[in-house]
């Protein structure tokens, strides 16, 4: 892992003085003639949990792996603790728990070894990694499939457990890509007020296209569609036109077209 | 290095964990002892009719120095061994890295901090293991027939180092070829013709001059493999397996980064 620059490091804690966790800046990111996000500027407070709302294709994953460091932006910035992930993938990995919509995990794998795996994988010493998955286990209520390959269990553990590997190392920044999909409602429950519990404490980047579960956890959200922000501002503000899925469907509403986004 | 070891674990319980790799051994320890019984029912053969013959038998001393184990068992079985690598080891590194692609957990491992070449060097580590494992169970046979055949242990660790080598070859091109694509079938199929065009350039001296032909010798597999049977170990084929090795590597290494470009 390469050492952030000098200028990045003094960059970074100005940007931590500044209360910025994550910030964006004329993002764009092109597929070809494909624009996924065009000129995106947002800026996201420590301790905050922010939505990302917009409907299939208008490029909240893109900016999920953009500011992951699995992607590179075309144009802009974008910046996590004031270090870029495309030049400092590992610093900024390091401080994020990422929980995908579709749960990305190794099915010939027991519960409990490949929580161990990601404990590993995050660097936890051997005595943490058993505090750390006995505690995930606990916490996503996975003790009773703790030894069940990952294969045989129903999606919704299966989601519980694509959760836990998020949460196993106590990342500053979590992002969630739709996280109770696939879950019964009485998980989705759970869920919530797991996530509603982390507000203050951990930068929540929360991405959706459930609005009631935008309005439940997010203090401020902003609306994409086909790359563009057409939103911006507190989520109750935001969401609390007469047709809110009017921005899904890329027509602002005069909120939506004049937010300048102010952090809460 | 907790990370790594963590990598090294994972790998080969997702290995273990596939019937492919059980498939793969045992049809390895099948398939060689096929190879093997083979070539010693012929050596038998021949044994049996030069002593029934009228050239006067074992005791004329009629039978011709070319026909003993080392020349009629243990050379040609080595040789078709190196061929028959051809089949099982793409069936093994055809989901190293394409798997991985198509569920998604490349994602994971690439967004969880550690350095993609950690992740390279950990998927050759426990594939290089599991060839070289391979290699244990298709050596017991030919070996044994060394030690009845007279062949000096040096010997036998040349030839075995040869095979060793040979499989880290053709799976350094089948993790190459499944880091190129997220189908595993193309992986395996990509693997095969890369590997059976690169065993052997015999198949080109018809379309190239006498002076290419001799360097395309040099960059086949079997040119460096074969010295290992005849008991020659040098520098000069090490050398060529590493940077076989190294290059592929560096593919993959390359093809991950390219992702975040164009994934």
């Amino acid at each position: 892992m390469k050492p952030p620059a000098q200028s990045e490091s003094r960059q970074a804690k100005a940007s931590l003085d500044r209360g910025v966790q994550i910030e964006a800046n004329g993002l764009c990111r092109r597929f070809g003639a494909f624009a996924a996000l065009t000129n995106l500027d947002l800026s996201i407070e420590p301790g905050e949990v922010f939505g990302l709302l917009g409907a299939n294709g208008a490029g909240k994953t893109t900016f999920i792996r953009l500011a992951t460091g699995s992607l590179l932006p075309s144009e802009g910035t974008i910046r996590v603790n004031g270090l870029s992930p495309g030049r400092h993938p590992q610093a900024v990995q390091a401080q994020l728990g990422y929980v995908p919509e579709t749960p990305r995990l190794y099915t010939e794998l027991r519960v409990e070894g490949f929580l161990r795996f990601v404990a590993g994988l995050r660097g936890l010493s051997r005595s943490s990694a058993e505090e750390a998955v006995e505690s995930a286990l606990v916490r996503f209520r996975l003790e009773a499939v703790a030894k069940r390959p990952i294969g045989h269990l129903s999606k919704g553990y299966r989601q519980r457990v694509s959760l836990a590997q998020g949460f196993l190392h106590d990342p500053g920044l979590l992002i969630v890509d739709e996280p109770t999909s696939g879950l019964d409602p009485e998980q989705r429950r759970e869920v919530r007020e797991l996530l509603a519990g982390l507000a203050g404490q951990r930068t929540i980047l929360l991405c959706t296209h459930d609005l009631a579960e935008a309005r439940e956890l997010s203090a401020r959200c902003a609306v994409l569609h086909q790359g563009v922000r057409v939103a911006l501002g507190p989520t109750s503000e935001v969401l609390g036109g007469e047709d809110p899925l009017s921005l899904f469907r890329g027509q602002p509403t005069e909120l939506g077209s004049t937010s300048k986004g102010s952090p809460k | 290095m907790r990370a790594f070891r963590a990598l090294l674990a994972k790998e080969s319980a997702v290995l273990f964990a596939s019937p492919v790799a059980y498939l793969v051994l045992t049809t390895v320890a099948i398939l060689t002892s096929i190879v093997f019984f083979e070539h010693l029912r012929l050596y038998n053969h021949q044994l049996f009719l030069y002593a029934s013959s009228n050239m006067g038998g074992f005791e004329s001393g009629a039978i011709p120095d070319y026909i003993n184990l080392r020349d009629t068992v243990f050379y040609p079985v080595m040789e078709q061994l190196g061929l028959l690598l051809l089949l099982p080891i793409p069936l093994v590194t055809m989901r190293v890295f394409a798997r991985e692609r198509d569920t998604g957990t490349e994602e994971m491992l690439l967004t969880s901090a550690i350095a993609p070449t950690s992740i390279v060097v950990a998927k050759y580590a426990i594939t290089f293991s599991f060839v070289a494992l391979m290699m244990v169970v298709s050596f017991i046979y030919p070996a044994s027939a060394v030690v009845r055949g007279g062949l000096g242990l040096q010997h036998l660790f040349a030839v075995f180092l040869g095979l060793v080598l040979m499989g880290w070859g053709i799976a350094s091109i089948g993790l190459a070829c499944s880091a190129l694509t997220r189908s595993q079938v193309i992986a395996a199929a990509t693997t095969i013709a890369v590997a059976y065009l690169l065993y052997d350039f015999g198949w080109s001296y018809s379309f190239v001059s006498p002076d290419t032909a001799i360097w395309l010798d040099k960059a086949s597999l079997h040119y460096h493999f074969a010295r290992f049977s005849e008991g020659i170990v040098t520098l000069e084929d090490i050398a060529y397996f590493a940077c076989l090795a190294w290059m592929t590597a560096a593919v993959v290494r390359t093809s991950l980064a390219l992702r975040r470009i164009s994934p």
